[in-house]
């Protein structure tokens, strides 16, 4: 009787512990996205009434498919990126070489500092007076006028890359570091060069470790908004489209909330999809 | 063709202020089993990774099958091995584990299936070709990483520590095992091992390594019987050890006298011997004879009393005082049984003493 | 040396070269626009072609200072970024103690529930934020903004404590209760310096988490309440890039200290705020 009622009580008091969280969960970020849900279903500027216009007329502008398409554009080539240039940084790093716990703390900064101060950096170097064209124009005798980096969707992308890859190198990294050694000294002895060693042996045992950082790099670049907020140009992605309706005057919240609302869906769809099609079993 | 496999000469290895490996030289013949045997941090597994490759000597040369490779890298030395932890691709079927060399080696499907169900046939794991590693005993794990060195074929077969992952009674078997394949396919073998009756029940012939250096080799009772140090004494099976001087030799009796701790002790003579020398004096403690009180008298007999003992089934261990402030370890079979405090004879056979000259 | 000894050793050092190199051009890729804002924030006609600017100068700061009345801004930020990590510990403590002590049914899906906040990008929810503010009044108070930034920093909060009471020995408290310790004792010598390093953590990635916001912020900020990061975001707008260099050296320099000084006591992967699971 008196066991029963104490693990009831633990039960109760595990609860009462969890509520705050529970609480903070639910009041800053489920019950807004309802009221987002909600809205975007609202006639602009009411409070009443339910009506789809908002959705139809977004999806049905020409501009509609290029927001999107530029924002999965962005973030996919920026997962790529960020894929490659983390499998090259981790395999160097792995082997310790002078200097390398310097670098993996570099590899942390883009993610320790605000998105705005790394996108004002980088518009700052690679801009047409930055040393990135002082170097190219003053070393590269092909080059004569400074090449225009900022404001361009393959700049973007650099920027992305820049914020977003440390997501993918950390686990990258650690899953590198916690493959067996004795598994590539046993591919070596049965004879396979560093290069069949990394290709049969390395890159699939890493692959899950790649792929769990990836989706974060992923939805981190698909919802990036800081950094096409000042260094887009004209490039406008999703979330500097829900930004806008909110600065018209009067702010068309309805609006913004139908964009967020197929921003969400769409994140959530391609994360399913991605999870799915390229979940391995896990070794 | 030479009959020497496997050459380490001279080999030098350092980490740092560590020498793992100083000056060692060993020949490995042709089709024999030679173990590496020694405590952890001898440099038994660095020497085994100068012969794979893994390692590359500060000093000294690796030579295999006749050619110099200390500095070819380890996929081009056509060697074969098996890990302690195993080492099976995790991600790779059994098949493909074992098939793994002979995909790099670039033999078409067809023969590759042949090999590889005849490698999976040797160590009976046919019926396992599309399990996964994770689904596998420890035992199985090692009989594929078995099957994936040899399916190619290797000149020699290097094992290091392969049985240290598995329980006790698995372990005798798959020795058996391990050496009857080694034995059937006529292949070089360098096992390393750190358990000594491993190393004596498999190989041909075993070097007792310690701190860096080859201590000896010889076959497995050699080293047994005629260890030639304090070290490979006491590493190999029990000892007692009695530090002494020689007092006289007869060289005409093929004798000498070791006196120590208050006794004369016989000994069979050598030609080193000289009177006035330090020697070491060492016995295995089931060689000691216990006789009861009354049989004292004879070569080596010496009075002691009984300190401590312990029953352990089949045999009774017992430290017995004798000479002088020295304690000797005596193991006899469970028939006669000594109580603490008993009076007793130590007998010494003189065939079986052994004296170690350092 | 052989010949071939010495053949090999070439190539190794030109792999070597290739990593240094590599790795040269990574760090300056990351360093660099830090650097270019440090210079740029202390350059007077710095115009054209130069490499360097020709003058240096600290009128921009001292403009940001004054004009742009950053004193009271970075005030602002401060006071936010402590409410926000006041109240995300007080969340993260009992929570990350059930977490970390207690079966729970479906741990792995509320610890993801939790999680999805950061897992989110922020623009998607602090629509809904903002407005369930503007109902509730809490527009441009300090209160309500570092309210916003729980929600983000919360998760982090949560994480880095379920971990550390988790470490938390069981049998370490059984033996100071054999060695005769009542619980209000065991809690203060044993439990309360066990916990203590990682509540410390908690905080530091909780107040970097708060003083680095943007995104939410910008939804529920108003003149009172204006942070450096939004500041800075509308110093951008304005085009001075000279002072906006100036504010964003101010903004950066904790973030960057912070992070050298707790290097050695913590994993990369809990500062990066990935989690299992995914």
């Amino acid at each position: 009787m008196l066991k029963r009622g104490s693990k009831a009580r633990s039960a109760l008091f595990t609860l009462l512990m969890l509520l705050p969280g529970l609480a903070g969960f639910f009041g800053l970020f489920f019950y807004p996205m309802m009221v987002t849900v909600v809205r975007s279903f609202r006639p602009e500027g009411e409070l009443v009434g339910w009506t789809g216009e908002h959705y139809v007329k977004f999806l049905s502008e020409p501009r509609a498919r290029d927001v999107i398409v530029l924002t999965f554009v962005l973030s996919i080539s920026a997962t790529l990126c960020s894929i490659l240039f983390s499998v090259v940084l981790c395999l160097v790093l792995r082997r310790k070489p002078r200097g390398h716990r310097f670098f993996r703390l570099t590899m942390l900064i883009p993610r320790v500092v605000p998105g705005l101060i790394g996108a004002l950096g980088l518009l700052l170097l690679l801009g047409s007076r930055g040393w990135v064209n002082l170097f190219l124009i003053q070393f590269i005798p092909l080059v004569e006028e400074p090449i225009r980096f900022n404001y361009t969707i393959p700049g973007l992308i650099l920027f992305y890359t820049w914020l977003y890859f440390p997501f993918t190198a950390v686990t990258t990294l650690s899953t590198l570091e916690s493959l067996d050694p004795a598994i590539e000294e046993a591919a070596d002895v049965a004879g396979a060069n560093r290069w069949q060693v990394l290709r049969h042996v390395v890159i699939p045992l890493i692959m899950p470790g790649i792929l769990a950082g990836s989706v974060l790099t992923f939805m981190a670049a698909f919802g990036a908004f800081s950094i096409p907020l000042i260094a887009g140009g004209n490039y406008r992605p999703l979330s500097v489209e829900i930004y806008k309706q909110i600065n018209f005057t009067p702010a068309r919240w309805s609006a913004a909330s139908a964009r967020a609302m197929i921003m969400a869906a769409l994140q959530v769809a391609f994360l399913t999809f991605y999870m799915r099609i390229l979940r391995r079993p896990s070794a | 063709m030479s009959e020497q496999m496997i050459e380490l000469r001279n080999v030098t290895k350092r980490y740092g202020d560590l020498l793992a490996n100083d000056n060692i030289t060993l020949r490995i013949r042709r089709g024999e089993l030679m173990t590496l045997l020694g405590p952890s941090g001898c440099g038994k597994t660095t020497a085994l990774r100068c012969i794979t490759g893994h390692n590359i000597p500060d000093e000294g040369e690796v030579w295999i099958d006749g050619q110099n490779v200390t500095e070819v890298p380890t996929h081009r030395r056509e060697l074969g091995m098996v890990f302690q932890n195993f080492a099976l691709f995790p991600h790779m079927t059994v098949f493909d584990n074992v098939g793994f060399p002979l995909m790099i080696r670039r033999e078409d499907k067809a023969k590759r299936q042949e090999r590889v169900m005849e490698a999976l046939r040797m160590i009976r794991m046919e019926k396992y070709a599309s399990h996964y590693p994770r689904q596998l005993s420890g035992g199985q794990q090692q009989r594929v990483g078995l099957a994936r060195a040899l399916v190619y074929q290797p000149k020699v077969l290097l094992l290091d520590e392969p049985l240290s992952n598995l329980d006790a009674k698995l372990r005798e078997e798959m020795r058996f095992e391990i050496r009857d394949l080694i034995d059937r396919l006529g292949i070089t073998a360098v096992y390393v091992t750190h358990d000594q009756a491993e190393a004596l029940a498999l190989s041909d012939r075993v070097a007792v390594m310690n701190a860096g250096r080859l201590e000896q080799l010889g076959t497995p009772d050699e080293i047994y019987d005629y260890p030639r140090s304090r070290f490979v004494a006491d590493f190999i099976g029990l000892s007692d050890f009695i530090v002494g001087t020689i007092s006289a030799v007869h060289a005409e009796k093929k004798t000498a006298v070791i006196t120590a701790n208050g006794l004369d002790i016989s000994v069979p003579a050598t030609p080193e011997m000289s009177p006035g020398r330090e020697a070491l004096l060492f016995i295995r403690p089931n060689n000691v004879d216990l006789l009861p009180a009354s049989h004292a008298g004879g070569t080596n007999v010496f009075p002691g009393v009984v300190d401590k003992t312990t029953y352990l089934g089949d045999r009774n261990d017992y430290r017995i005082a004798v000479g002088k402030d020295l304690e000797l370890r005596v193991q006899t079979d469970g028939k006669v049984r000594f109580k603490v405090g008993d009076n007793v004879q130590v007998h010494l056979p003189l065939p079986l003493c052994r004296v170690i000259l350092e | 040396m052989t010949l071939l000894r010495q053949y090999l050793r070439a190539i190794l050092s030109a792999r070597k070269l290739l990593i240094t190199t590599f790795l040269l051009c990574f760090g300056l890729m990351i360093y660099l626009p830090f650097l270019m804002i440090a210079f740029r924030s202390v350059g007077k006609g710095w115009f054209g072609r130069l490499w360097l600017p020709p003058e240096l100068t600290l009128e921009w700061y001292r403009w940001a200072i004054e004009v742009t009345n950053i004193v009271d801004i970075t005030k602002n930020t401060l006071i936010i970024a402590v409410l926000a990590v006041t109240m995300a510990t007080l969340v993260g403590i009992p929570s990350g103690w059930a977490f970390g002590r207690r079966k729970i049914p479906g741990k792995e899906l509320l610890m993801s529930m939790i999680l999805l906040p950061r897992m989110i990008p922020p623009i998607a929810y602090a629509l809904g934020v903002a407005q369930v503010f503007y109902r509730l009044h809490l527009i441009n108070t300090h209160f309500g903004v570092a309210l916003a930034h729980v929600a983000v920093c919360a998760p982090y909060a949560i994480l880095v404590l379920s971990a550390t009471f988790e470490g938390l020995d069981e049998r370490v408290l059984e033996a100071a209760s054999v060695c005769g310790a009542n619980p209000v004792r065991t809690f203060f010598h044993v439990i309360l310096p066990l916990i203590l390093p990682g509540i410390l953590s908690s905080m530091i990635f909780t107040f970097t988490t708060s003083y680095n916001e943007f995104t939410l912020t910008l939804m529920t900020y108003g003149k009172d309440t204006t942070t450096l990061p939004v500041r800075t975001y509308l110093a951008i707008g304005e085009g001075y890039w000279e002072v906006t260099s100036a504010m964003s050296i101010i903004l950066v320099i904790p973030s960057i200290i912070v992070l050298f000084m707790i290097q050695r006591q913590v994993a990369p992967e809990k500062l990066v705020g990935g989690f299992k699971g995914v």
